[in-house]
């Protein structure tokens, strides 16, 4: 368990998931994540429909030139306080596909990135644990 | 979807082909006799797999582009092809197209793969549709349009579809001449390095 | 006035999904609440792997083949490394390919779950969505036991597999499938035997024959409006033409084929079971032997690099038929053309006839059933001459949810 978190446990935590072009792998482990073998659903974290309601945003893949802008318009939206957390390899160094035409680099260069997710793909269980610093992060923030 | 009305043709059932089924070389010699020299080279594959060694067939052919509408007429006549897609190789001065068919789906360890080849000048890069015949053709001609710079002439629907809307005009990715590959380099970025940077 | 209420409006569909999936955009043209035109736009996943293979040597190419699709992570490398030993004449010992078979039917069962519990979802019913993922997660187990990662196994090599299954292992893969086979009949219970699902599902997004057979479908999508394909059934490879695979049709079950989205949860819950048959069949039946032609790596690297020639490979992936055409010139390592075609590209052509005349709550449940390795909504503008409102995709949502509880009064 992340320090501090049964400190924090004021409200629950809403998630928006944005796809930027990746294989889908992350994204079914993110799903994995709420299904009643691992269960985020207990820590009152929630998938939400529209960034506006949303805390934390999940992106997965490298992102394309088409979705680039696509993306920052979702960040943009979110209310503050927020948090972005990059999932898998894809987002944070490109892993196979580190060279084409048509990627717009690593996440970090598109948005200002929290937390980052390694693994192709990250198991539930890490995926658990990054949200959960997520919160703490937001905490400190909310506190300033 | 911009609609042009093109007239259908007609599709026969593959169990109501009254033709018996043709062994890989008497479907060599059916279009051998309409076509003759026409048809550049032919070579039947035959490969064994698993305990019991049922061999499956792959057919290729190479044949002159001016009988390549023809050619497809005279195979939807045969039986209704199933095709798989369309490939691209640069050749330097040609782009070759392979088109990958199947036919006599549906009757068990029965199918046979036609693989068809027609080169095409690049000073002159234009082949014809073959959507009227087999309408499930578009996407794979949409995609040849622009990542080799083909023009399918008679084509329903002429826009992009994988690449961006501001990708540059005259830049076809998979052509391997000079000036492409100069292109792409201005285009081309190397995740690893955003990342040693910081 | 009349010009005033013919008016069709403009929908777009843009590309961020806030469930699973890849990005697509949709543009419909409706009427009322029906729909009379579709236009897809697709590419917003362009990440030129293709244009990359071409500078990776072919071992590098297989894990770039895997990371194209997260869900069939099984039949890109398959299909490839095929493309290749028939391009270069490799020959595949006999117990590499009941592996082969024996990996990708277990794969098949887990995509059939996922995509079972997505359609659940999209119909309404968020408890059927956990529970089949909850099964699902049983295979994953299994996937890990015998390969070591949940997706994205790395077990295939050219000319063989990687990794043997031992006898020790067996007991396991016994017990799962065990545990499948008791559980069958709950999850077809559910599906095939709830009033709402048939209600919903029926005569909902039909693909006609003639259609199916034009616009060159594959997968369930096209084994649901009767046509016969199958490349499991129709060409020999792997194993699969020793233990007779038979094409899975809804008249096996119902006696009809109406080519609607209650046919393709049929096809796809036979092709389930059809899978724990093959399983148990060809472990049972795996002669033994090497799992692999060429053992060193530089050797093979070596052979096809001085070998010219040019394959196709094709493979039967839970969504359809996929297909690579690999061409070597002899000289150089990396291959002069790689070209890839998977399976939902060839679906994509029939969503049209299938959602011309429905209506708006329909989309996602007919877009869901032809199970897309892509898929759309977000934000759903629709412009209405001088307001623009939005709904969202909860919205969208809550729409197809409604009509189910209207059906169910």
């Amino acid at each position: 368990m992340v320090k501090g978190l049964s400190k924090s446990f004021k409200k629950s935590l809403w998630v928006f998931h944005c796809n930027s072009g990746s294989c889908n792998g992350c994204d079914i482990e993110i799903i994995a994540a709420l299904c009643p073998r691992y269960d985020l659903e207990r820590f009152g974290i929630k998938l939400v429909g529209t960034p506006r309601h949303a805390d934390a945003l999940l992106v997965t893949g490298p992102v394309t030139r088409q979705q680039a802008e696509r993306v920052k318009r979702v960040y943009e939206q979110m209310p503050d306080p927020k948090v972005v957390i990059a999932i898998g390899n894809c987002g944070n160094t490109g892993d196979v596909f580190y060279e084409s035409y048509n990627l717009v680099g690593p996440l970090q260069e598109v948005l200002p990135v929290d937390i980052h997710v390694i693994g192709c793909p990250p198991r539930p269980e890490n995926i658990i644990h990054a949200v959960a610093k997520a919160w703490t992060k937001l905490e400190t923030l909310e506190g300033k | 979807m911009p609609e042009k009305k093109t007239k259908k043709k007609p599709v026969k059932k593959t169990e109501e082909t009254p033709n018996k089924q043709l062994s890989p070389e008497e479907i060599v010699t059916y279009f051998k006799d309409k076509f003759n020299t026409k048809i550049k080279s032919v070579e039947i594959k035959k490969r064994a797999t698993g305990s019991k060694k049922k061999e499956f067939v792959n057919i290729w052919m190479k044949i002159d582009k001016s009988i390549f509408k023809n050619f497809i007429e005279h195979l939807c006549n045969l039986t209704y092809p199933h095709l798989a897609v369309c490939s691209g190789n640069d050749l330097g001065n040609q782009i070759e197209l392979v088109y990958s068919f199947s036919i006599y789906y549906g009757k068990h360890l029965q199918e046979i793969s036609l693989n068809v080849g027609v080169e095409v000048p690049k000073s002159k890069p234009e082949i014809e549709t073959i959507c009227d015949w087999i309408p499930g053709a578009l996407i794979t001609e949409r995609e040849k349009q622009e990542m080799l710079g083909i023009k399918i002439i008679g084509i329903p629907d002429n826009r992009r579809l994988f690449l961006p809307d501001d990708f540059p005009k005259n830049v076809y990715p998979w052509r391997k001449d000079e000036q492409t590959k100069k292109e792409i380099e201005k285009l081309y970025k190397n995740l690893n390095e955003g990342v040693k940077k910081k | 006035m009349s010009r005033i209420t013919k008016t069709t409006y403009q929908l777009p569909i843009g590309p961020i999904h806030p469930a699973l999936k890849e990005p697509v955009m949709f543009k419909f043209e409706i009427d009322g609440e029906k729909i009379v035109d579709v236009d897809v736009e697709l590419g917003h996943v362009h990440r030129a792997i293709e244009w990359t293979g071409m500078r990776r040597n072919p071992i590098q190419i297989i894990y770039l083949a895997e990371r194209i699709c997260g869900i069939c992570s099984f039949v890109h490398p398959m299909a490839y490394c095929r493309a290749v030993e028939n391009a270069c004449n490799i020959q595949v010992p006999e117990r590499a390919d009941y592996l082969r078979v024996v990996h990708g039917e277990i794969e098949r069962i887990a995509s059939h779950l996922l995509w079972a519990g997505v359609a659940a979802h999209e119909i309404g019913f968020d408890t059927v969505l956990f529970l089949t993922w909850e099964m699902r997660e049983k295979v994953l187990d299994l996937i890990e036991y015998l390969t070591g990662n949940r997706v994205t196994k790395a077990i295939l090599m050219i000319g063989g597999v990687r990794r043997d299954i031992k006898p020790e292992n067996i007991p396991k893969i016994k017990e799962t499938l065990e545990y499948f086979k008791k559980n069958y009949k709950k999850l077809s219970h559910v599906f095939l035997d709830d009033k709402t699902f048939k209600m919903r599902s029926q005569g909902c997004g039909i693909l006609t024959y003639e259609d199916a057979l034009r616009l060159c479908a594959v997968g369930p999508t096209t084994r649901a409006s009767g046509v016969k394909k199958d490349v499991r059934a129709d060409q020999p490879y792997a194993a699969y033409s020793d233990l007779d695979v038979d094409y899975m049709t809804p008249d096996k079950l119902t006696g009809e084929i109406n080519g609607d989205v209650y046919d393709r949860i049929i096809v796809r819950l036979l092709e389930v079971k059809q899978s724990i048959d093959l399983i148990e069949r060809a472990i049972d039946q795996m002669p033994t032997g090497d799992i692999v032609s060429e053992p060193k790596i530089p050797k093979l690297l070596n052979y096809i690099k001085k070998t010219a020639g040019e394959g196709i490979g094709r493979d039967e992936a839970p969504r359809g038929e996929v297909i690579h055409y690999i061409k070597f010139d002899g000289v150089n390592e990396q291959p002069f053309t790689w070209k890839v075609r998977a399976s939902t590209y060839a679906n994509i052509l029939p969503w049209i006839p299938m959602l011309k005349g429905q209506q708006i709550a329909d989309i996602s449940i007919v877009a869901a059933s032809t199970d897309p390795c892509m898929s759309c909504t977000n934000r759903v503008t629709i412009i209405d001459k001088n307001k623009k409102y939005m709904l969202d995709k909860e919205q969208l949502h809550k729409l197809s949810i409604e009509k189910t509880r209207r059906l169910m009064r």
